[in-house]
């Protein structure tokens, strides 16, 4: 049986943990910011219903359909080409702090920009691909 | 009672920071708008909100101040409670849960954001006993910072990309078209601009080799500002930020020509305010990350040993030189924001294919030639200012002329749509002159058309 406050106790105990316990404090300020103010406008404000009122706005007309159609398909692709890249970006984070404090005589950082060069240039195998097929056209 | 492990100096620093940042940042909110109506009505020689004073429509208060319209500051405070005071309506055919959500997680992201800003520097947090309960705070080196955190930056990317769930939610639980398209739009831009935003952090990563604001900014202290070595990343860092805010000229999500208000065109009293809340509070906090990583954070001097001021040097750490930088970096906060709103006054709203066709086939491409470069010299050790400064310029000539060599398609510019009756597939025959049909069936008349293809 794991004892909890001993557990969160240790975990405030580690200087990294402890060190993001401002950050719950502006969470909890910033939802009860936005919970408060969605709360006092929904009670101060008056409640007027009305069929005409309720209906969805289309610039004055009554409105044709609904909105949940299908969309174009670019937005899809645009979304699966920043997941790559965005990884990329993720992996080379650690990367780029670590990188700039490498002893040139003592470590090899000559193979590490190698490494990295090869690891940015799949994403641009990508890029050319996704650009050969016409992603990054919008017309 | 035992003192809690928690309640050390840097915690009770950063409880005290995010305190008093937060009430100035949501001040703020409501003053830039203001502000931007006043500039925007300076811009365009108009004379902008003048009359509003604090009187509330009381005639006690409006005797007392004899009329006297405090020159319309009035304005953000009248707007504030006449959110509060109107009507939260939610369309009938919405997501109810989704609708009342996407406002709150708009708003939440945008207030965590400044939280890793380090505002005043170092503070030499004096030894301190809480009188009744007898706890004893020993004496540190603090950050005045809403949190000193070691992943420092990488927080503000993770927090600032939850914003286009409220943007995407928003839009969708409003099933509204014009709100569809909007959200769309805004959430595509902002995740196209988030890969340049992120390579052009690496490039300040490279050259100074930490992930925190504050040791950015000491790095900065001593090397020069960031601006004058890295004036590429600067740039594109820039043009991300007014990106990521849906700020003018990318403000594609409301484009009001053609799309009413955007994402929240359904959206009414505090609602909309807290849209609105969060994109100045966003503005904010790119502004001052912006400060921190090229500005030089709270130093005024632009390189070592030039114009030095006491009480702004790194080893000042006293409560009123924490007061000092906090003034000079929340100038230079204001400075930036003002540089936007002329921005949004300036420039002409891009179209959207515009903007993502400049962000993945020039600025990302731009900026991952940016992090290679840096990449190079960091590994070469060519890291002074002039060296830096010599690359960025070397790879902006490059780009520039290997833009101007690159092959041009000028084949029917204008209206690009495959298929159309403008330019027709191949195998098709265009068909030309006005012709009533073709103009509201835009397909080509029976017999014309579609001779040889499919």
């Amino acid at each position: 049986m794991i004892n909890a406050s001993a557990l969160f106790g240790s975990l405030l105990a580690n200087v990294e943990v402890s060190s993001y316990l401002p950050i719950l404090l502006l969470l909890t300020i910033a939802i009860g910011f936005a919970v408060t103010n969605l709360l006092a406008s929904q009670l101060l404000g008056p409640k007027r219903k009305g069929n005409v009122k309720q209906s969805t706005y289309e610039s004055g007309m009554n409105p044709v359909g609904t909105a949940r159609k299908r969309f174009n398909v670019r937005f899809y692709l645009i979304a699966m080409v920043f997941l790559v890249f965005d990884i990329e970006i993720i992996f080379l984070y650690p990367w780029a702090v670590t990188f700039p404090s490498l002893d040139h005589e003592v470590s090899n950082s000559g193979i590490w920009l190698g490494r990295i060069v090869f690891f940015i240039l799949t994403t641009v195998v990508a890029y050319v691909y996704g650009y050969r097929k016409g992603v990054f056209k919008f017309d | 009672m035992p003192k809690p492990e928690f309640l050390t100096a840097q915690f009770i620093t950063s409880v005290l920071t995010i305190t008093i940042v937060m009430q100035i940042l949501l001040a703020m909110a409501g003053l830039s708008i203001y502000f931007e109506r006043k500039i925007s009505a300076w811009m365009q020689d108009r004379y902008g909100p003048n009359r509003t004073g604090f009187d509330l429509g009381l005639p006690v208060l409006k005797s007392l101040f004899r009329g006297f319209g405090f020159w319309g500051l009035g304005q953000s405070l009248a707007d504030g409670i006449k959110m509060l005071l109107k009507e939260d309506f939610t369309p009938r055919n919405a997501d109810k849960a989704l609708f009342m959500l996407a406002p709150a997680l708009a708003v939440i992201p945008a207030l965590l954001g400044f939280a890793i800003i380090p505002w005043g520097g170092t503070l030499a947090f004096p030894e301190l006993t809480i009188p009744v309960l007898n706890w004893t705070i020993e004496a540190a080196e603090v950050t005045v910072a809403g949190a000193n955190i070691s992943i420092g930056i990488v927080y503000l990317l993770a927090v600032g990309a939850i914003s286009i769930y409220a943007v995407a939610l928003g839009s969708w639980a409003s099933n509204n078209k014009y709100s569809f398209l909007g959200g769309m739009r805004a959430a595509s831009q902002m995740l196209s601009y988030e890969i340049p935003m992120g390579l052009s952090i690496l490039c300040v990563l490279l050259i100074t080799g930490t992930l925190l604001p504050m040791a950015m900014v000491d790095h900065q202290s001593q090397h020069g500002w960031l601006i004058f070595s890295q004036p590429l990343a600067c740039l594109i860092f820039g043009i991300c930020v007014l990106a990521e805010c849906n700020r003018a000229p990318f403000d594609n999500a409301e484009c009001e020509a053609e799309l009413v208000g955007g994402y929240h065109t359904e959206y009414s009293s505090m609602r909309f305010g807290l849209f609105f809340l969060a994109e100045y509070t966003h503005m904010a906090t790119g502004a001052a990350i912006f400060a921190v990583m090229f500005l030089g954070g709270w130093h005024l001097s632009p390189f070592p040993g030039v114009f030095e001021i006491p009480g702004l040097r790194a080893e000042d750490t006293g409560i009123l030189a924490a007061l000092l930088k906090f003034g000079v970096l929340f100038g230079k906060v204001v400075l930036l924001i003002w540089l936007m709103m002329l921005i949004r006054w300036t420039l002409p709203r891009l179209r959207f294919d515009q903007v993502m066709q400049v962000g993945w086939q020039a600025v990302i491409p731009a900026s991952m030639l940016l992090v290679l470069m840096n990449a190079t010299i960091v590994y070469l050790g060519r890291t002074s200012l002039v060296e830096q400064l010599i690359a960025n310029v070397l790879l902006g000539a490059a780009m520039f002329a290997t833009v101007r060599m690159l092959p041009k398609s000028t084949k029917n510019k204008r209206i690009r749509l495959a298929g159309s009756r403008f330019s027709p597939l191949e195998g098709e025959v265009a068909v030309a002159g006005p012709q009533i049909d073709l103009a509201r069936e835009d397909r080509p008349v029976e017999g014309s058309a579609r001779l040889g293809a499919h």
